[in-house]
């Protein structure tokens, strides 16, 4: 039996978890917030669209993923007043009027026959964005100060990887001729230029490119740098 | 996309038929059957038992899709100073619900030997979930639709038990929690949102009341034993509904319409 009166460190020997990360508590509040909201504008538009689509798989997949959605702008929304912002609404909005412009776009379509551009608009473009930027966030936050984040970012990241390669299997089921193949690549490369110029979900700086403060090579991150 | 989608635009394959709610009010074969009653209880002995099965399978099938679509709805139609945040979180929680209920009731439908489109579907109640005040429109599908998809779904699972298919008395039984919790859920947000509004909540009681009507129709819900439907009073209570609201539900399988 070990020795109770050994000294142990709280960390146990496997656990590698260091305290620098690239965000601030008001960093990490402030993409939150965008995280927020575009969570609720898409599980808004999947309930939407369950009634316009008629391919009874699409339909009923809608109605599970506007759940998930749901429930990750739920855990943004409890994490906010825990990273000190009192006042969530403040902080749940776009980035900038391009974010808002690409979303108008993508939840445009609503004839019957529009269930491809539908698609593509969510599993081919806004999806990935959210991987991507939910990705950089859980490499670049703190592992130790901003655990809960992270907890909540493996859960959704989870959720969003099931969804967008279901919703790519129902896109590779439903394109079949080759008008259908130039109608998703159309509609993707729409909404890609709409999304780029946003900068992405949190808008510039999604990946951690161009925002000043931030340090890309990851040699030396440090505390309370933003 | 719109912000109000109407019950005639509901995106269907080419195996749904669609029929009118008048039509079937005013179907002359009706007048047939003595007023106020019908069929009589669904159980295994009614000769025509496995047909009337069948149909309701296929009823509650696209009534499941019809209330996938109306919480949809709800999740899009409203914007937040209209619908509370915590709101479009339990329809989008029961989006999900809808649609395990969709699947559920599609792979029952199969077990019990009918296929999609084999009867026709009626908007009614979609159109429910259309109205254009948020606390009508949940009050007339968390509470008397929902509160009528407690009582079908009881009788479903009791006609289960009867019969003895274990499948289907399972599978209602789960649809029959989710379906609890949906009323719930109504209950919870007519209270919330009316708290300094009575007025408003008189008007949501009274558009639920016309909705429960509407399903009492000629007798197909009630407490006697010629009612197909049989009003499920453990689980209504369950949901939160007072025995005074479930006499009133009652008596309104014998008026007419």
């Amino acid at each position: 039996m070990a020795d109770p009166d050994a000294p142990r460190s709280p960390f146990a020997p496997w656990d590698r978890r260091e305290l620098p990360g690239l965000f601030t508590v008001e960093e990490s509040a402030r993409r939150v917030g965008h995280y927020a909201w575009i969570e609720m504008r898409l599980f808004e538009a999947l309930g939407g669209w369950v009634a316009t689509v008629p391919e009874l798989d699409v339909k009923t997949t809608l109605g599970r993923h506007c759940y998930h959605h749901a429930w990750h702008a739920e855990l943004w929304h409890k994490r906010l007043p825990e990273l000190r912002e009192m006042r969530p609404e403040r902080l749940i909005r776009a980035p900038n009027a391009d974010l808002e412009a690409f979303v108008a776009a993508l939840t445009e379509p609503e004839a019957a026959d529009l269930t491809i551009e539908k698609l593509v608009g969510v599993y081919r473009v806004l999806l990935p964005r959210k991987i991507a930027a939910y990705t950089y966030h859980l490499a670049a936050t703190s592992r130790i100060t901003d655990a809960p984040t992270i907890r909540s970012l493996g859960f959704i990241l989870d959720d969003e990887t099931t969804d967008w390669r279901e919703g790519e299997m129902l896109l590779q089921a439903l394109v079949q001729t080759d008008d259908e193949v130039a109608r998703a690549a159309r509609r993707q490369a729409e909404l890609e230029v709409l999304v780029t110029r946003a900068g992405g979900i949190a808008g510039p700086g999604s990946l951690g490119e161009d925002r000043p403060g931030s340090d890309r090579s990851g040699s030396e991150p440090t505390v309370g740098a933003a | 996309m719109r912000r109000s989608f109407p019950a005639e635009d509901l995106a269907r394959d080419g195996r749904f038929r669609r029929a009118r709610m008048e039509d079937r009010f005013e179907d002359p074969r009706n007048e047939l059957v003595p007023a106020g009653r019908r069929g009589g209880k669904l159980t295994p002995e009614r000769p025509d038992a496995a047909h009337a099965a069948r149909q309701l399978m296929h009823g509650i099938f696209v009534g499941e899709i019809q209330a996938l679509e109306g919480a949809g709805r709800t999740v899009w139609d409203f914007d937040d100073d209209e619908a509370p945040f915590a709101l479009k979180l339990d329809m989008a929680r029961q989006c999900w619900d809808e649609a395990r209920h969709t699947e559920i009731s599609v792979k029952l439908g199969e077990w019990m030997g009918t296929e999609v489109g084999e009867f026709a579907e009626t908007a009614f109640l979609y159109q429910a979930a259309c109205n254009p005040d948020p606390v009508l429109r949940l009050t007339g599908v968390n509470r008397a639709l929902e509160g009528l998809a407690i009582d079908v779904f009881n009788t479903m699972r009791e006609f289960g038990l009867a019969s003895g298919d274990p499948v289907l008395s399972f599978c209602e039984d789960w649809m029959l929690a989710d379906e609890v919790t949906h009323v719930k859920m109504g209950s919870d947000w007519l209270r919330r949102l009316t708290e300094h509004d009575p007025e408003r909540r008189e008007r949501a009681l009274e558009f639920q009341r016309v909705v429960d009507k509407l399903f009492s129709f000629r007798g197909f819900r009630g407490e006697a034993d010629d009612n197909p439907i049989q009003l499920a009073r453990t689980f209504r209570r369950m949901a939160g509904f007072a025995d005074t609201e479930i006499d009133e539900i009652a008596d309104l399988s014998e008026e007419p319409v």
